[in-house]
């Protein structure tokens, strides 16, 4: 993806998101302070293990966080507009018309008692003024357009009638049905096989191109940000720790928790290896740390970071750590660093 | 979807025809007990034992003795009480069948509107008053035994308030759907209220409990991701999902209702269903008219299972595959 | 490593059957397909393959929790299949499975102590002392606090419980552990440390692993040999070396291709060779080779002739009429 043809101009603006749940435990800290943007026909990819608070992120701005016990704050415009906090009847022109949503598990996002195409159908005629017959054209010829087979007779088959690639292309289908500005797929990819993944990554990248859209891409895998994002977020515990254009991210890392995600990738190409890893068990959202998030774990930790670091750095490379600029630098060339 | 029906029917046949076996064992067959004098009941003379023995063919091999009972019991329908001297059996069920029939299906209409609004509506507002208003509700409904509550209904219809706000309120008893209409369900109305009562505070709360889980589905954050109305996500997809439970509950609770299980509810509001008849013949030790009243209930109970089956089919399409 | 053959299947066969649409039909779903393989003391033998490619089946019925349909597989030497409960009994400690889901194959009622020791509680290896020091051993072994084994499953992450299902499947010394996707449902860092386990395991006890895995890049990380399997049967077997490097099958080389790596050197990218449709029904398997409607190299000649797996070279076998890669297969492998 050339960068040049990236418009800045930013679509989706997300400021100090933070979301919390109240529990009896105490107050868990899902989202702790994120922020990024998301440029015209921009991919963004998010970054992080489980617990990582990157879904929940995503779900809260369209208002899909329902748990009575959350707490949402923060800012996040939309074509220079606050959705954050808006009822679910003025969210519901943008969810599925302006922003289409992909969902990791394709065998449980699709209500298993009605046809493919009258889910694709429902959702055509929330948004657009057409026709049964016209809206049912439509969909037949958006899952030829998601690449399924014989889309005329596949618009009446149930989705159990599909397999796990299949179902994830009628749910690609769905979120592109009415013409998108954003699609966000959370981790569209993980419940299927390597060459499904394939297919289906491809399809979005063509897919993208076609209905000019920006992506935000939500995975815990590093390979699938390479193959796709623009632009990277590095969440840990909740929060940002690294923003970067990808190649910058995956060849200069600044961010300990990046490097130790980037080296626990076991390649094709290297074999027999001692993998790097990063010691200990990810941090519970129940009680963070008051300084760095990721100090507990990190190899470096020094007595700073028991103070939150924020994010700094230039040219759109920005990160959460205390360590000095030339540090991060000689720290990532020394040789048992090298990957 | 036709393979399905012809399959579930053909195995409903299988299984109608196995009950009618182990229930012909069961009466005719059981070690060291004379089917005869069974039959005959307390103190019958021999000539009457004879007669017994003769028209069942109890000398005969056993398989020749269950033709001839299915023969007496659906052929001829000439099975005759000798408790009760003469009164055939097949007429007494016939007569008794339309009684529990109206009862069952006018308590099921109520039953299904209440105990399905109830738990929408309580699953809809969680978190609110209402939820465990309702929920609260229908326990109470659960608990009170039918007896219990019938009673109660008619001290109050027929005694306490007679004369004064429930004068409209027809005397404990029957009057069939084609002498009169309006008599019909006047006469039916409390029994109807007090059979739904139990099985609508059931359905509430298994409804509701099926609609919450069904609404944290992923299918549900994708019907929202869609854009759709709530209401719409809770009609179009939730209940629709969840209805598929109740469908199965239903077939269960109906067939073993109208096989006689609302006995309490016909004795209690003196309605002469098959409940009260199989109550009766069982009091007397009545064998013909229990093993009838037997598989009375056995088809209605295998009948009502196999049309859940297929209506289960229609609503899951999952299901037709298996 | 010695050439000493641990265990060995010989053509294995796993049909399972079920119901069909038509009344009276049965549908046979050939889960395992005749597979072969040796697996050598104090090797990895990696097998990979996408769901649905029968490879958790294969392992169920290498270690007899599944019977074989037909094949068999022997131990060291002694046919198991067949043999009855009573008789496998002794065989069973000596090689364990490791499960892919450390959620559900963890008792949620039974202390994490209780969990490992049990196996050598039914057994009678020793005293209840004895037993609670070992198990004290192990934890310690897998990297485990020895003072959490009274506690319950719930309180520990996936990747500790992890560790206790492989404490729990080296409790009775084994000889061989089948690990079915034991890493797939774990994070990348606590995967990486899993695996790091696993091979410091595999070091001080001399273990044997068969290691069954989806993801290719942890394969090549865990494995000296790889057999990729395709609908039930393999399609391919090699040293890892030169299976990744110069791949003979098409489904082989399509696979490699499209796991997405990190743009984190110059190096040119593989062309990527994205295989279009899905695995087919196994119990409706294509004419001739199995993977002939997705090829992308397919002839005639392969809707009809059913390849058979076939020695290249040293140590590499493929079941293709037309395997890709062969002169560099054999420029490395002919001698000077």
């Amino acid at each position: 993806m050339p960068e040049a043809t990236i418009d800045r101009t930013p679509l989706l603006r997300v400021r100090d998101l933070k979301v919390s749940f109240a529990t009896r435990q105490g107050v868990l800290r899902a989202v702790d302070g994120l922020s990024f943007d998301v440029g015209q026909k921009e991919i963004v990819g998010i970054v992080g293990e489980s617990g990582s608070g990157k879904s929940v992120a995503i779900y809260s701005m369209l208002g899909l966080v329902r748990e009575k016990n959350a707490t949402i704050t923060g800012s996040v415009l939309f074509e220079d507009r606050e959705i954050l906090g808006l009822s679910d009847k003025e969210l519901q022109p943008i969810r599925g018309g302006s922003i289409g949503m992909i969902f990791q598990d394709p065998m449980t996002a699709l209500t298993p008692v009605y046809t493919v195409g009258w889910q694709l159908v429902e959702q055509i005629r929330q948004h657009l003024h057409l026709t049964k017959a016209a809206a049912r054209s439509r969909a037949i010829e958006l899952l030829g357009q998601v690449g399924i087979p014989d889309p005329k007779s596949r618009v009446d088959r149930f989705p159990h009638e599909f397999s796990g690639g299949m179902r994830q292309r009628v749910v690609i289908a769905m979120a592109l049905s009415c013409n998108p500005r954003l699609l966000i797929a959370d981790e569209p990819t993980t419940a299927l096989d390597v060459t499904t993944q394939a297919q289906i990554l491809d399809l979005m990248v063509t897919l993208q191109d076609t209905y000019d859209s920006s992506i935000v891409i939500i995975t815990h895998d590093m390979g699938v940000i390479a193959e796709m994002a623009n632009r990277v977020v590095v969440m840990y515990a909740g929060r940002p720790v690294e923003i970067a254009p990808e190649l910058e991210l995956v060849r200069h890392p600044r961010h300990p928790y990046t490097w130790g995600l980037l080296d626990a990738v076991p390649r094709l190409n290297v074999a027999h290896e001692r993998l790097r890893t990063i010691r200990g068990n990810a941090v519970s959202p129940l009680n963070l740390p008051p300084g760095c998030a990721f100090a507990p774990r990190c190899d470096y930790v020094m007595q700073k970071c028991a103070e939150r670091p924020p994010l700094r750095g230039e040219n759109d490379h920005v990160d959460a750590c205390w360590l000095s600029d030339a540090q991060k630098v000689t720290i990532r060339r020394t040789p048992e660093h090298s990957t | 979807m036709f393979y399905f029906i012809v399959r579930r029917f053909a195995s409903a046949i299988l299984v109608l025809f196995a009950i009618s076996v182990t229930v012909f064992l069961i009466f005719f067959a059981t070690p060291g007990v004379d089917p005869a004098a069974r039959i005959a009941g307390r103190s019958a003379s021999p000539q009457i034992l004879a007669q017994v023995a003769k028209e069942f063919g109890l000398n005969r091999p056993l398989p020749i003795r269950y033709l001839l009972m299915m023969e007496h019991l659906f052929i001829k329908q000439d099975l005759t009480s000798y408790v009760n001297i003469g009164d055939r059996v097949v007429p007494q069920i016939t007569q008794a069948a339309p009684v529990t029939l109206s009862l069952v299906i006018g308590a099921a209409v109520i039953w299904l509107i209440v105990g399905v609004l109830g738990g929408v509506v309580a699953a809809a507002n969680q978190g609110k008053f209402i939820d465990p208003f309702i929920m609260f509700i229908g326990i109470a409904a659960v608990s009170v035994p039918a007896y219990w509550l019938g009673e109660v209904m008619n001290l109050l219809t027929q005694s306490k308030f007679h004369t004064s706000i429930f004068s409209w309120v027809p005397p404990p008893g029957y009057v069939s759907f084609t002498t009169s209409p309006s008599q019909w369900f006047l006469h039916l109305l409390f029994p109807w209220l007090t059979l739904a009562a139990l099985y609508a505070g059931i359905y509430a709360r298994v409804l509701r409990a099926e609609l919450v889980n069904a609404l944290n589905e992923d299918y549900i954050r994708t019907a929202r991701a869609k854009g759709l109305s709530e209401r719409r996500i809770l009609f179009r997809h939730a209940l629709r999902c969840s209805l598929i439970s109740i469908v199965s509950l239903f077939g269960l609770d109906f067939g073993a209702l109208i096989g006689g299980a609302a006995l309490l509810t016909e004795v209690v509001f003196g309605l002469p269903g098959v409940g009260l008849l199989t109550y009766t013949s069982l009091q007397n030790l009545d064998l013909p008219v229990i093993m009838g009243c037997v598989m009375y209930g056995a088809f209605f109970v295998v009948l009502a299972n196999a049309v859940v089956d297929v209506l289960y089919a229609y609503l899951d399409p999952r299901v037709r595959l298996a | 490593m010695s050439d000493d053959v641990v265990l060995q299947a010989t053509d294995v066969v796993k049909t399972f059957s079920s119901r069909g649409k038509k009344l009276g039909t049965r549908i046979v779903s050939r889960a395992v397909n005749g597979v072969s393989l040796e697996v050598r003391r104090g090797e990895t033998l990696g097998i990979v393959g996408e769901s649905g490619c029968g490879k958790s089946t294969l392992a169920r019925c290498l270690v007899q929790l599944l019977p074989v349909t037909s094949g068999t597989v022997a131990f060291e030497g002694t046919t198991l299949t067949g043999l009855s409960r009573r008789r496998l009994r002794p065989f069973r400690r000596q090689f364990q499975l490791v499960f892919q889901d450390p959620y559900a194959s963890l008792n949620p009622r039974r202390t994490v102590g209780d969990i490992v020791s049990e196996p050598m509680r039914i057994n009678h290896l020793g005293s209840s002392l004895q037993i609670a020091e070992r198990v004290r051993e192990l934890f310690t072994t897998v990297g485990l606090d020895a003072g959490a084994i009274n506690r319950y499953p719930h309180e520990f992450s996936g990747g500790q419980r992890q560790r206790i299902g492989i404490a729990r499947s080296l409790s009775l010394n084994p000889t061989l552990v089948i690990a079915d996707e034991p890493v797939s449902a774990l994070d990348v860092s606590i995967q990486a440390q899993v695996l790091n386990l696993m091979a410091d395991l595999q070091q001080e006890f001399n273990l044997t692993y068969v290691f069954i895995a989806h993801d290719l890049g942890v394969v090549r990380h865990v494995s000296n040999r790889v057999g990729v399997m395709y609908l039930g049967e393999f399609v391919e077997f090699g040293d890892v070396g030169s299976l990744y490097e110069t791949p003979l099958h098409p489904y082989t080389e399509a696979l490699l291709s499209v796991v997405p790596e990190l743009n984190d050197t110059d190096a040119p990218r593989r062309e990527r060779i994205i295989i279009t449709g899905d695995v087919p029904d196994p119990a409706d398997r294509p004419s001739g080779c199995p993977f002939h409607p997705r090829c992308p190299v397919a002839t005639e000649f392969c809707r009809v002739e059913k390849p058979m797996l076939v020695t290249i070279s040293p140590g590499r076998q493929v079941a293709c009429h037309y395997p890709r890669n062969l002169a560099a297969v054999n420029a490395t492998t002919t001698p000077a």
